[in-house]
């Protein structure tokens, strides 16, 4: 399949830039906070050396000087969100599962462009000049991403034929392979995909497994890795602003329950209800905190929903007082029904054994015993019977 | 649906149940049974029965018991044992 990939450098960055004309100016590097560590997720393009996911502390030992900025990722993904509609409108098969990374599929689309001239240039329109877009065209994701790395913003690449002739002399640090396949590429000697390219997939198999054999498919220019378009869905986000930064849980729920009851209101009348949502919050640093919350059974109100999230916040440290804080249902779904068996003695039986089993979860250790005997015919009393756990 | 634990059941897992539970008993000179302290100091009036259980020797820890089924002056039947190794007094049901 013919692919057109974009890829929008810098891409975080650019989005400050656009909220913060002033950025340009400095060295900015842009922090993500994963559990208690913060990483680089972005970077101005002066400073060298760095890398995206490097620790910060590491990026600061080189660029002490460069000015750090909390990452606004719902700020991002909306910017992102807004490119991928454009670019929808110029092919029905768009894929953006990354920030700055788009996907294009190109089949059929000669009936509308009519050479890849007018292609690019479509593309080209629906993407803000601001975010430098580059293009390249290929049979396959990595090498049309490979087009689009080697090639200056404004215009585009199209590897046709001969993939293999223009990944010879590329490092094998492009290989969209573990770091430690790519370690060990080089303890082999192996550092551009053109001496991969004069093995055969037998000897790379043994060495590296599966990742072997795909590594001798992409350095033959092979990548069948299948497109995965955007699909239509509702979007159901609610978000908003505090009236002062806070750390209390209870302000903090009572605006997430307010946010909960206006969500509901865009479904509940289809009787569905929330199978998993996203929540985040922004503290007054302008840290960014989110996480997913699924529910075991769709919670069909407020209040059950609440319940639910009160648990994950209560351990759950936020990165600062709160200021901002926002939900985004990710999945809905119907009240689940349990079905009564005809047998309601087996069923009560399981049920009942369920529920010891939840309850040794969660309080720990055996809960509820049966007496069972043991030695029933022993002279020694307390040898005779003994309590078993009942779920066993 | 909660998943099976795949938890060996162990020998620890099983809570024996009718473990001699441990009383004060007053004894007479021939070593009988005469007075208990099951919440109040009760007299023994009568001894109904008694028997003795020696059993697994060959063990670190014995079992050597002596037990009396006895009647208390409030006329409850009661299953005193006496411990020969420790030599205490204990209540169990037989």
């Amino acid at each position: 399949m013919k692919i057109l990939c974009i890829l929008l450098p810098h891409f975080p960055l650019k989005c400050e830039t656009l909220r913060h004309a002033g950025i340009n100016s400095c060295s900015v590097i842009i922090t993500r906070a994963i559990g208690s560590q913060k990483l680089v997720l972005d970077h101005s393009p002066e400073l060298n050396n760095l890398c995206v996911g490097m620790p910060l502390q590491q990026a600061l030992s080189s660029h002490g000087e460069a000015e750090l900025m909390h990452a606004d990722i719902p700020y991002y993904w909306t910017v992102f969100n807004e490119i991928l509609d454009a670019l929808e409108e110029k092919s029905p098969l768009v894929e953006g599962t990354d920030l700055g990374e788009v996907y294009i599929g190109l089949d059929g689309l000669h009936l509308i462009y009519e050479d890849d001239d007018v292609t690019v240039s479509a593309m080209h329109e629906a993407i803000p000049a601001a975010f430098d877009a580059r293009i390249g065209i290929a049979e396959g994701k990595f090498p049309s991403c490979l087009a689009a790395q080697y090639n200056p913003a404004g215009s585009y690449k199209t590897i046709d034929g001969n993939i293999t002739a223009f990944l010879k002399d590329l490092s094998c640090d492009f290989l969209p392979v573990s770091l430690k396949s790519k370690d060990k590429l080089h303890e082999f000697g192996l550092h551009t995909m053109g001496q991969i390219v004069s093995l055969s997939p037998g000897p790379l198999q043994a060495q590296f497994g599966p990742e072997g054999k795909r590594i001798w498919e992409l350095v033959n220019g092979i990548d069948d890795t299948p497109l995965y378009p955007r699909m239509r869905e509702e979007n159901i986000e609610e978000n908003t602003t505090l009236s002062s930064v806070t750390t209390s849980l209870d302000v903090i729920l009572m605006a997430i329950e307010t946010l909960l009851s206006r969500a509901f209101i865009r479904f509940e009348s289809k009787g569905m209800g929330m199978r998993s949502i996203n929540l985040w919050t922004r503290s007054w640093l302008a840290e960014h905190w989110e996480r997913s919350i699924n529910f075991k059974e769709p919670a069909m109100n407020t209040k059950t929903a609440l319940s639910r999230i009160k648990q994950i916040m209560e351990n759950a440290p936020q990165p600062g007082p709160i200021e901002q804080l926002g939900i985004k249902v990710t999945g809905l779904g119907c009240q689940h029904g349990k079905q009564r068996s005809l047998f309601t003695e087996v069923r009560a039986n399981d049920h009942l054994l369920n529920d010891i089993k939840q309850l040794e979860f969660r309080l720990g250790g055996p809960q509820l015993y049966r007496v069972k005997e043991v030695e029933p015919w022993s002279r020694i009393p307390e040898r005779r019977y003994a309590l078993t756990p009942l779920s066993r | 649906m909660v998943a099976d634990t795949r938890k060996t059941l162990r020998a620890d897992t099983l809570k024996p149940i009718n473990l001699p539970e441990p009383v004060h008993v007053e004894e007479s000179q021939s070593g009988l049974p005469v007075m208990v302290q099951i919440k109040r100091r009760q007299r023994i009036i009568a001894v109904e029965d008694r028997w003795r259980i020696d059993d697994e020797w060959w063990r670190t820890e014995s079992i050597s018991r002596i037990y009396y089924a006895v009647i208390l002056a409030s006329g409850q039947r009661l299953v005193l044992s006496k411990n020969l190794i420790d030599n205490c007094w204990y209540r169990q049901s037989y």
